[in-house]
């Protein structure tokens, strides 16, 4: 794969996520006041979530430095971000508690915000069963 | 279309070290008295299932209560409990529990409980093992650090999310939707009790150094946890199993920290081994 397609193939699954995230049901019951960002370290790529009002209002794919402008982030290696894109993941790799329990996952950043939108942050996290993982 | 449940709901009131408590219970069945303890934060509705149960219910009688502080068992009526911070110590939790049984009569029952109420299921083998028949300990393990965290009262965030979504992947992504569902609401109503409960769970409960003490045989002790439980891993549980004399534990595949109530039907499966060697070692004792 060229780095044309690959990042042709990012983009697309970017664009994946959006369509998923705003016509998920459950998060648009109950995100109304869902407005957060978020950044997913997979090792290989970085993906900036902005939401507003429990819409997608952008996804940065490896956004460079002065782009960057999240409120929390989670970090983690590729193989377990591949674990979490699983339809049923294995055991330790179900949830951002487990993985950071249990595995690499690491939570960083201003955590008062994840803790103000878990509901939502957690629903959306699992929309990635779906979509699968860019790496 | 009315139908009702053969489930009913009583009250009792009993003394607690001085506190006086209204405890609600539900309860089903005939037979050999078991006593179910809910999980941390929670109430007794996460074992609607069991309750129900014609297979269980025809041998055994079910009980299932509201800790105190939970579901519909109020807080000590005659204390200002509001003046100071709700932290359950392993000392009151199991002189609950005694003077509960004690209040129904009830004679040689077996206690389960999870999570926080699995961990007591230890302290009662280790502290009254002439008083409990068998106690099936569920996601439990001799301490369990890291889960008593101000986040669950935190004031700047809905605590009932955060504690009800803080627990969502206790439980597999393959149970079902509704009964994670049902789990998630119950935990929206406990917030207030939940970190108080996991000063118990992660903090007084440390039965490290004590479990050789366990007559696992005098009070057979089946641990019985999912492999999806991150909090007590299979792992921790069969440490804890392997360092009580006559004890078994049993890993459930599948299934999280909540069995009974994230998916009876699976649970259901490997509480049947329980009590069925449970019933196995009562006829050895009683032939011996």
């Amino acid at each position: 794969m060229t780095v044309g397609t690959e990042q042709s193939a990012i983009e697309t699954w970017g664009e994946e996520f959006r369509r998923v995230s705003d016509e998920d049901p459950e998060l648009q019951g109950h995100g109304e006041y869902y407005s957060c960002s978020y950044l997913m370290d997979m090792e290989e790529h970085e993906i900036q979530v902005v939401m507003h009002k429990g819409k997608v209002e952008e996804i940065l794919i490896d956004p460079g430095p002065l782009d960057k402008r999240y409120q929390f982030e989670l970090k983690a290696s590729a193989d377990t971000w591949r674990k979490f894109g699983e339809e049923v993941p294995p055991p330790m790799y179900h949830g951002i508690w487990s993985a950071s329990f249990q595995r690499d996952l690491s939570l960083e950043g201003d955590l008062l915000i994840l803790m103000q939108n878990l509901r939502c942050f957690t629903r959306q996290f699992e929309l990635l069963r779906k979509t699968g993982v860019p790496v | 279309m009315a139908e009702f449940s053969p489930v009913t709901g009583r009250y009792v009131t009993i003394d607690v070290m001085g506190d006086e408590i209204k405890v609600f219970f539900l309860e089903n069945g005939e037979g050999q008295p078991l006593v179910c303890q809910h999980t941390a934060g929670c109430h007794n509705h996460q074992w609607r299932d069991l309750l129900e149960d014609e297979d269980i219910t025809s041998n055994y009688r079910v009980i299932a209560y509201d800790l105190v502080h939970h579901g519909k068992s109020d807080p000590p009526k005659n204390r200002e409990w509001w003046q100071e911070e709700y932290t359950l110590t392993a000392d009151y939790y199991v002189a609950f529990i005694n003077a509960f049984c004690d209040a129904l009569g009830l004679e040689d029952p077996i206690f389960m409980g999870s999570s926080f109420g699995g961990q007591v299921a230890l302290q009662l083998a280790y502290r009254h093992p002439d008083r409990y028949k068998a106690v099936i300990p569920v996601e439990a393990a001799d301490y369990s650090p890291g889960f008593y965290l101000d986040w669950w009262r935190h004031p700047h965030a809905n605590a009932a999310q955060v504690c009800a979504s803080g627990v969502w992947d206790l439980m597999a992504p393959q149970s079902p939707d509704k009964d994670r569902w049902a789990t998630w609401f119950y935990y929206t109503q406990g917030s207030e009790a939940f970190k108080g409960d996991l000063y118990f769970y992660s903090v007084d409960h440390d039965l490290r150094g004590k479990l050789e003490e366990i007559d696992g045989e005098r009070c057979p002790v089946i641990i019985l946890t999912g492999e999806y439980d991150y909090l007590t891993t299979p792992e921790d549980s069969k440490r804890t199993a392997d360092q009580i004399k006559g004890a078994e534990f049993i890993e459930m595949e599948g299934i999280g920290h909540f069995p009974m109530s994230e998916n009876y039907p699976v649970f259901k499966g490997y509480l049947e081994q329980a009590l069925q060697k449970i019933g196995e070692r009562a006829k050895t004792t009683t032939v011996s």
